[in-house]
């Protein structure tokens, strides 16, 4: 017999009352006054045999009252057997995930983490079924369940753990977030085989890192049933620093190469060092220099310079307990000299004419310096002029061979912007794009026109596209002119006036393009030219134009580069920082084996193009992740030894609650106890009234 | 000064009162007023007289002594002289007035009776009866009444007003604790220098060496002494049948008593504390009466009376000079 409310038991101490009651009447308590008791002995007093007798069946009736409420109260019930969970008895499964990112190169935290793995894999019965997966930036199958269960079940682990064994961590990011939903989607795809056999828990070996990216789980709806186990490795040593190539968004020419790339040195929140040292590495001459980071904070500073010269170097960290992230690879951009072309008698000293403000519409940036070449609107053209030039700026009328020319570099695939200064560029225009007589009209003299309508789906004004840019009412047109643009075959209006005159048109020729502007930006026809939108929509015309490549910098591990801008004339091939070449298939532009921190060489191109790639700057963050921030973004992690145990006392106390509640002895015993009770009241009562008429 | 007219043996023409002529205890404690009590007891009674144990120089003739030098010329009996050639001084008896002094136990013990009344008031009553009969004498009555200290104390005087603050201070509750003579009779023995009739009324329920030593001081001190014992009759014989708590009004001690088994060591323990205060007495020449509280008073003024013409007999105490 087992009982829900034991404690209750100590409540058949109380039959101790009536015992201490009896005894206590044995007593006296009548007291007699008396001078002196200089002369008086303490007396015991004395007991008849027959009062015992007489009290003790009324006492053991009492007593047996107090028992039977006792032995009720605490609810006693025949224990059952519990019926076993019908999950219980099949096997689990299991998904090993074990992290390869960059920071578990650290300190011991791979042997650690091999350990904690053969442990887990060991601990498995031959029920169960496991899966081990490792991850990084990608999450990748190492042994699936079918390789598992097909193996002989006294060897799955020991292979498992063999073929955990082989591998060494790699250099990429931790994509935590998406590793978690890998793993659980196997679990899904198994159930959807109807392999479900029992309970599914997924084990994380990680370092659990500040920087490992939960970005995926934030809006997953985790699956029901499974729970994470999180089995983290700690690195004894915790300071760590990381750098990181903080690549400039800026175009300002003063800020070259002799200055040096911007690095960001970051340091672990948990680190116990503030200074560090950065070195140049292959660079003669330039001393270290001494950085102080607190814990917790990162700092920006302009490294040494790299010098003119230099194709690509390195820079090193010293001063941490890990050398994993302590080397950044730079290969700094070299300008690119962009030619443009400028057809028109205009004086660059002018500030009435055209080319006044192209030439200073155009800035010498540390990626690109434009060139603005102008020839007069009659000078004969050379050809190595119009292959250097991508874009070409004709304002005036243009001469038979210049029209030629450009006819040539149209087809080619050039971009032709035609300024309508004078109704007489028109006929240029409708000759350059085959349509003959074209003729245009100055625009009627009232007050001044502004931009109506702009087609922001173009390329062209794209950039403009955000409601914060796309305000071009501030620019007054004072004068424009009228194009008959019905007879333009293809052309596409890009922008209208608020007369709906057209203002730029855009008409496709064989590979290129003309564009046309029916107004000036000199301050007689518009303000065009002193507007903010000037400059961004002239760089814009010079990027539709091709002429802005996409620069080579730095890319991080694991990163798709794409090679296109390079426009490559065969198959590439890449030289990775370990001296291995990569052959690309002919037409393939995308190398996605960026695998290795350094510099990668594409060296079937002349001059060989170069790219870096860094670690992932969140690898740097090094400081263990709090495990309840994976419960908080919906993650059931696995509740600690005490938990479960609780877990199992709450489904006893509920068993044994249900069996308690279906027997209700205590009914019984409450029934007996109020019919003892009642025993007594009369065995009580009628011995009274037998001691009231023997007193007569 | 006010010497007594008439002297008297015997209470009674007879020398003897039967016990149906006395007043019954129960009858007089009734009577609430102390005063009236004494005097219904005295009253039922004759003027006693007694002789003095004084000598002085007054009125009846003792003897004669040699003159020796320092002593007053006056005294000399010229007489004598003339017929001897030798100086004598005539000595005479000197009739004085009683001076009596009643020491009164207020102790926590004397507030037990198991008659009605308590040896307290008993005790009170007997105090009362000799201060009323010697005041009528003519005698200065003085009082001290205590407990384990002095409670209330007034010298022996006879004055107009002095027997209605005897009859208070006696009417006062017993409120002390503890018996204990040791300090009442040494204030009692600095207090009277003169020699006077101590008259100690007490239960005497304290442990017997201390009692012998303090009645060896009050003897020791000149002073003639007669001790009243009163006792319960329920303490002399102990009749209780129930086996209860005992509580004890002095030391507020519990004791479970069954009666049966306790009688014959209490009663044998009384008897020897009881011979050993008799004894004791005998040995200092203390006139002893062992009275129960439900005895007649007037056997106790008898018994006063009788013991004072004894001790009158027996004085060979003489002093030269009053």
């Amino acid at each position: 017999m087992s009982f829900l409310a034991p404690l209750f038991l100590f409540g058949a101490l109380a039959v101790a009352l009536p015992i201490v009651v009896h005894l206590i009447r044995r007593t006296s308590k009548e007291k007699m006054t008396f001078s002196s008791l200089m002369f008086l002995q303490p007396a015991p007093p004395r007991v008849t045999r027959r009062n015992r007798l007489e009290n003790i069946f009324l006492l053991f009736l009492r007593c047996l009252v107090l028992g039977l409420l006792s032995l009720g109260f605490a609810r006693p019930f025949f224990q059952k057997p519990m019926v076993p969970d019908p999950q219980s008895g099949a096997g689990k499964k299991i998904v090993l995930l074990v992290d390869t990112s960059a920071s578990m190169r650290r300190q011991n935290l791979w042997s650690l983490a091999l350990a904690k793995a053969e442990e887990v894999l060991g601990k498995t019965s031959p029920a169960d079924q496991a899966a081990v997966f490792t991850f990084d930036r990608q999450t990748r199958s190492l042994v699936s369940f079918e390789q598992w269960s097909s193996g002989n079940a006294g060897e799955r682990a020991a292979l498992a753990a063999k073929h955990l064994a082989e591998l060494k961590p790699g250099w990429a990011a931790t994509h935590l977030g998406s590793a978690l939903i890998t793993a659980a989607e196997t679990f899904a795809d198994a159930d959807k085989q109807g392999q479900n056999i029992g309970a599914r828990r997924i084990v994380l070996i990680t370092d659990l890192q500040e920087g490992a990216r939960l970005d995926g789980l934030q809006g997953y709806d985790w699956p029901r049933g499974i729970e994470v186990d999180v089995e983290p490795v700690k690195a004894a040593r915790p300071t760590n620093a990381g750098l990181q190539w903080v690549v400039d968004a800026d175009d300002s020419a003063q800020a070259g190469a002799e200055s040096g790339p911007r690095v960001r040195v970051v340091n672990a929140s948990n680190s116990r060092r503030e200074q560090f040292r950065i070195n140049l590495d292959g660079v003669a001459g330039v001393t270290p220099l001494d950085v102080y980071v607190p814990p917790g904070q990162s700092r920006i500073i302009q490294a040494p310079g790299l010098g003119t010269n230099a194709q690509g170097e390195r820079l090193t960290l010293t001063g941490d307990d890990d050398e994993f992230d302590n080397t950044i690879y730079l290969v700094l951009p070299k300008p690119e000299q962009i030619n443009v072309l400028f057809l028109g008698d205009d004086s660059e000293q002018d500030p009435t004419r055209l080319l006044y403000y192209l030439k200073r519409a155009f800035q010498q940036t540390r990626r690109q310096i434009v060139r603005m070449n102008a020839r007069p609107a009659d000078a004969p053209l050379a050809p190595a002029e119009l292959a250097g030039a991508r874009l070409l700026i004709a304002a005036d009328v243009l001469s038979d061979s210049q029209l030629q020319a450009a006819q040539k570099f149209v087809a080619e695939g050039g971009a032709v912007l035609f300024v309508l200064k004078n109704v007489g560029v028109a006929q240029s225009i409708g000759r350059l794009v085959g349509a003959d007589n074209l003729t245009a009209t100055e625009a009627p003299a009232s007050g001044y026109a502004m931009f109506g309508q702009i087609d922001f789906e173009h390329p062209l004004f794209a950039p403009f596209a955000d409601p914060r840019f796309s305000d071009f009412t501030k620019i007054h047109f004072w004068k424009h002119r009228q194009l008959q643009t019905d007879r333009l075959s293809g052309a596409r209006i890009l922008a209208r006036f608020d007369n709906a005159d057209a203002a730029l048109l855009e008409i496709p020729k064989d590979k290129g393009r003309v564009f046309v502007l029916t107004s000036g930006w000199q301050p007689a026809d518009s303000q065009l030219a002193l507007s903010s939108k000037f400059v961004p929509l002239l760089y814009s015309m010079l990027e539709l134009s091709g002429d802005l490549k996409a620069q080579l910098a730095q890319y991080h591990v694991g990163d798709e580069v794409n090679l296109g801008s390079l426009r490559p004339a065969g198959p590439l091939m890449v030289r990775k920082p370990d001296g291995s070449e990569v052959n690309l298939p002919a037409g393939e532009t995308r190398f996605s084996q960026t695998d290795l921190p350094g510099i990668y060489a594409i060296t079937s191109l002349q001059p060989a193009g170069r790219f870096a790639v860094n670690l992932d700057a969140a690898e740097s963050r090094t400081a263990p992740l709090p495990v309840e921030e994976l419960m908080r973004i919906g993650v059931p992690l696995k509740a600690p030894e005490v938990e479960l145990r609780k877990q199992a006392d709450q489904k006893r106390r509920l068993h044994n609650a249900e069996l308690e509640n279906q027997q209700k002895l205590w009914r019984w015993l409450i029934v007996v106890a109020l019919v003892v009770l009642l025993m007594e009241t009369c065995l009580a009562g009628w011995l009274t009234r037998r001691t009231t008429l023997a007193r007569g | 000064m006010n010497a007594p007219t008439a002297r008297f043996e015997t209470a009674s023409p007879s020398g003897r009162r039967t016990a149906g002529s006395l007043i019954d205890p129960q009858t007089l404690m009734s009577i609430k007023n102390l005063e009236l009590r004494a005097r219904v007891v005295v009253e039922g009674f004759w003027h006693g007289m007694h002789r003095s144990p004084y000598h002085g120089f007054s009125v009846e003739f003792t003897e004669y002594r040699q003159y020796s030098p320092g002593d007053d010329p006056r005294y000399l009996d010229w007489r004598l002289y003339a017929r001897t050639d030798r100086y004598f001084i005539k000595k005479f008896e000197d009739e004085t007035n009683l001076r009596c002094c009643l020491l009164v136990d207020n102790s926590r013990s004397m507030t037990y009776g198991s008659l009605g009344w308590t040896k307290a008031q008993y005790a009170n009553t007997l105090a009362a009866t000799l201060a009323y009969f010697l005041y009528l004498q003519g005698d200065a009555v003085g009082l001290l009444t205590f407990d384990e200290r002095i409670r209330e104390y007034l010298p022996a005087r006879h004055r107009t007003g002095h027997l209605r603050h005897l009859m208070l201070r006696l009417e006062q509750p017993a409120g002390g604790k503890a018996t204990d003579l040791a300090a009442p009779l040494k204030r009692i023995i600095e207090t009277v220098k003169k020699r006077a009739l101590m008259v100690l009324i007490s239960d005497l329920l304290a442990p017997i060496e201390t009692l012998e030593k303090n009645l060896t001081a009050l003897t020791a001190s000149g002073h003639d002494v007669l001790l009243f014992h009163i006792l319960d009759p329920a303490e002399l014989g102990f009749h209780f049948e129930k086996a209860v708590m005992f509580h004890d009004v002095e030391s507020e001690r519990l004791l479970f008593i069954d009666p049966a088994t306790a009688r014959k060591e209490y009663l044998k323990k009384l008897n020897v504390h009881n011979a050993a205060i008799q004894t004791a007495c005998q040995k200092l020449g203390i006139g002893y009466r062992r009275f129960a509280t439900d005895r007649p008073l007037e056997l106790a003024l008898f018994d006063f009376l009788r013991e004072r013409m004894q001790r009158g007999k027996r004085t060979v105490k003489v002093r030269p000079y009053a």
